[in-house]
């Protein structure tokens, strides 16, 4: 079942046209990674979908609603982590989920909201004190109260260490497993790669690529790279190469046989390749190659 | 209940900030109580001289605790997104304004009310002689400007120039009700200025007569309103 469908969606901003006819869905219970630079469309997206923006152009429905014309209904089943928004600086932390218990329906205690983001030793400290770490962790706490349906995290672990983030990543992949969909927007690839089940890569307001996270995956290249020494024309080598910062890169449906040819050929010559490296593609490597297209 | 909390929300605010608390209560508290009791004790009409400068000074408590508060209050949570926070909770966007404005207004009512009492305390000005018309016309009054104060924001850049920008207001204001003493003003002025809320309410205050001040309180109340909704901002201007 489709819980969000985005089709030909377009928003422009004073003139500028900030996303340009981006389709996609989400179905129940999935995790879904609206990846991108800076300024490459996502945060209109979810603000959009989040009903803060009208839409110029196209369809949005987040659970068969249009969010904003129907606002007051899908607030009801949403929760939001926008990218950026204020706290009451003067109230503690267990002030503000009180404070934002009152404004949701049948509310989950406050300690189970706390325990949740990981900060209930923190439910005394007043939220100008808190690191922007903890903000984040503070805005997932209230983002979950309502128990939502539909969860839009626009760059959800922003400034969290290490141990936050994993812990955020669990409570996310909790949420999905209990049925609760996901939306998320967010830098680090690793964690899209980590959460996500379907994702979309938008650059200059348009989805470069897209499609499930593992079969994207599959059908990309992987990459066998190594020092180049110093006097070697690449152009010997058996494979193509292409030379950044002193490596050289080869790209291959199966970087295994790719490495064994390129083993076999430095071996017949007496050659060590230095700094061999042989993985399959991430997601990082989808992005770039993505990224690369659009700007040719 | 969602009314309910908003307004909970702005009166704990209220009473939170304490710079603002310098500003929109002890300040117009000091001005509607201090300057009276100068003038019974300094001037040869005494108690009357004190009661007339008691009722003007209604209208700098309705432009600072009312207009200013509001539009300060509001343009501060506008810029640091909290405006846009609560919006992503079912509140609608009335109900997150109103409970606001209805939580300003009502703390404007109870410090006009503190004033006359004390007032009355110190400098032995006599109560309102028609508490029921009194207790109508500052309650009107408070609930206008605070619906001006809030659809004032939208012509507030950021946050740093609210008190600049609501500064004039108070100034007006306080000059058109004689709260700044007997300042001569050509008659065209004066009789732009009678046309003001807050003069509405000192007039109304002053002579008993309610049918014109509220008239004028009706109009601005029509005016707040359709620019709180044409114009309201719930997020900083886009650079």
């Amino acid at each position: 079942m489709t819980t969000i469908e985005v089709n030909g969606l377009r928003k422009s901003h004073q003139g500028f046209e900030a996303v340009k006819d981006v389709s996609f869905e989400v179905s129940a219970g999935e995790i879904f990674a609206l990846l991108g630079r800076n300024g490459a469309g996502k945060t209109t997206t979810i603000e959009v979908l989040a009903g803060f923006q009208r839409a110029d152009g196209g369809t949005v429905r987040v659970l068969g609603l249009d969010p904003y014309a129907d606002r007051a209904a899908v607030r009801q089943r949403t929760g939001i982590m926008l990218q950026e928004a204020g706290f009451f600086p003067d109230l503690t932390v267990a002030q503000t989920v009180d404070t934002w218990r009152d404004f949701t329906a049948a509310p989950r205690p406050r300690a189970e909201a706390l325990e949740l983001a990981g900060l209930t030793a923190r439910s005394g400290t007043r939220v100008r004190q808190l690191s922007g770490g903890e903000k984040r962790r503070l805005d997932l706490a209230l983002a979950l109260l309502g128990r939502p349906d539909v969860l839009f995290l626009d760059e959800p672990t922003t400034g969290m260490d290490p141990e936050a983030r994993a812990a955020t990543w669990e409570v996310i992949r909790d949420l999905a497993r209990q049925g609760t969909t996901i939306l998320l927007t967010t830098h680090y690839l690793e964690e899209a790669q980590r959460l996500a089940a379907a994702m979309a890569i938008m650059d200059h307001g348009v989805i470069v690529a897209s499609g499930g996270m593992a079969e994207t995956l599959a059908a990309r290249s992987g990459r066998v790279a190594f020092r180049l020494p110093a006097a070697m024309d690449p152009g010997v080598l058996p494979l193509p190469v292409t030379v950044e910062n002193g490596l050289a890169v080869c790209r291959a449906e199966d970087p295994d046989l790719a490495a064994q040819t390129l083993l076999t050929w430095a071996a017949e010559r007496g050659l060590r390749l230095e700094g061999l490296e042989v993985r399959t593609a991430t997601l990082e490597d989808l992005f770039l190659e993505s990224a690369v297209k659009e700007t040719r | 209940m969602s009314l309910t909390a908003t307004y909970r929300l702005g009166t704990r605010l209220f009473w939170r900030d304490k710079a603002m608390l310098f500003a929109s209560v002890l300040t117009p508290v000091g001005i509607a109580v201090g300057l009276p009791t100068l003038m019974r004790h300094v001037t040869a009409e005494g108690v009357a001289a004190a009661a007339a400068l008691s009722q003007s000074a209604i209208a700098v408590v309705l432009s600072i605790t009312a207009f200013m508060n509001i539009g300060v209050a509001l343009t501060g949570r506008r810029d640091q997104l909290v405006l846009k926070r609560l919006r992503c909770t079912r509140l609608t966007d009335g109900q997150i304004l109103l409970g606001q404005m209805a939580s300003v207004a009502t703390q404007t009512v109870a410090i006009i009310v503190v004033c006359v009492v004390a007032v009355r305390i110190v400098a032995g000005v006599p109560l309102p002689a028609n508490p029921v018309a009194f207790a109508a016309v500052t309650i009107a009054g408070s609930v206008v400007m605070t619906l001006l104060g809030a659809a004032y924001t939208a012509v507030i850049p950021r946050l740093e120039l609210a008190a600049a920008y609501t500064m004039p207001v108070f100034l007006v204001c306080g000059l058109s009700a004689g709260a700044m003493g007997p300042i001569p003003l050509p008659s065209w002025l004066q009789a732009i200025l009678d046309l003001l809320p807050t003069t509405a309410v000192v007039d109304a205050v002053r002579t008993g007569e309610l049918a014109v001040p509220f008239l004028i309180l009706a109009v601005w109340a029509v005016l707040g309103y359709l620019a709180l909704r044409l114009w309201f901002r719930w997020e900083p201007r886009r650079s």
